[in-house]
């Protein structure tokens, strides 16, 4: 039973959504083992500059699953396919739901608010099905 | 088909701190190909806390960390996804020089937040790896 899974780095087909390469960061935007893709926790980058979009909650919010979509679409799968998804924010105060990207079958999510990296207010990760 | 589910007796039993710190959880448990390993904070030889700075306490982490994935035939190299809790975010850098080490190729997927730990640990990391 063990050892028949292979296991494979993911990245963005948008090199400037590619942050650890681009920083040099010790880990890899994605991995896809077996039917499964682990992202990394992501956040508001400017697909157009490889910048932080670090304007209004609601805005960091919409552009890291606009993020997560590409991510997800550069190895074949989809925000449809999401199993399970961890919202961290900077502030709870900014507890809100994004309906708009989720509108059926939303997958199981966790939410809390936790000190972030580069100013984010927000970042986001998940477990998606590949396929 | 149901999946096994076991708990990964480490080969080391001081870095098993489920015992030693009397809490109510297993080091690790795998799951089909899938080894899930518990947050883990430093300890040192006798299973106390160890106390040190990020860059020591995330050095002896990972160490017994590796040690967990070994005893259950995996290995840091097979790890997909990886979670640290740093008690400040202004440590970033300083837990990722140490964190690069061990993983130098193809490194996992990761999230890093700062967080309230307990019991004065700086560090505390988790992980999901391939069996």
């Amino acid at each position: 039973m063990t050892g028949q899974l292979s296991r494979t780095v993911i990245e963005p087909t948008n090199p400037r959504l590619n942050v650890s390469r681009n920083a040099n960061l010790p880990h890899s935007p994605g991995i896809r083992v077996g039917e499964y893709i682990f992202l990394s926790g992501m956040g508001p980058v400017d697909p157009a500059t490889g910048g932080r979009n670090l304007g209004p909650i609601a805005d960091q919010i919409r552009q890291t699953l606009r993020n997560m979509e590409h991510m997800l679409a550069s190895a074949g799968s989809g925000l449809d396919r999401i199993v399970k998804i961890n919202i961290v924010l900077a502030d709870i105060q900014h507890y809100d739901v994004r309906r708009e990207l989720f509108l059926v079958d939303p997958p199981a999510r966790t939410t809390c608010a936790l000190q972030l990296s580069n100013g984010n207010g927000v970042e986001i990760e998940c477990i998606a099905l590949s396929l | 088909m149901a999946l096994q589910r076991d708990v990964i007796a480490p080969k080391d039993p001081a870095v098993d701190m489920s015992p030693n710190l009397n809490l109510p959880l297993s080091p690790a448990i795998r799951a089909g190909e899938f080894i899930f390993v518990s947050g883990m904070v430093a300890i040192n030889a006798t299973g106390e806390r160890m106390h040190g700075t990020v860059a020591t306490e995330t050095r002896q982490i990972l160490a017994a960390m590796a040690q967990v994935l070994e005893s259950a035939g995996s290995s840091l190299a097979k790890a997909v996804k990886v979670n640290v809790l740093i008690y400040s975010m202004l440590e970033y850098n300083n837990m990722n020089e140490v964190y690069r080490e061990f993983f130098p190729v193809d490194p996992p997927a990761r999230t890093v937040c700062g967080a309230k730990l307990c019991g004065g640990s700086k560090v505390e990391i988790e992980c999901v790896a391939l069996a």
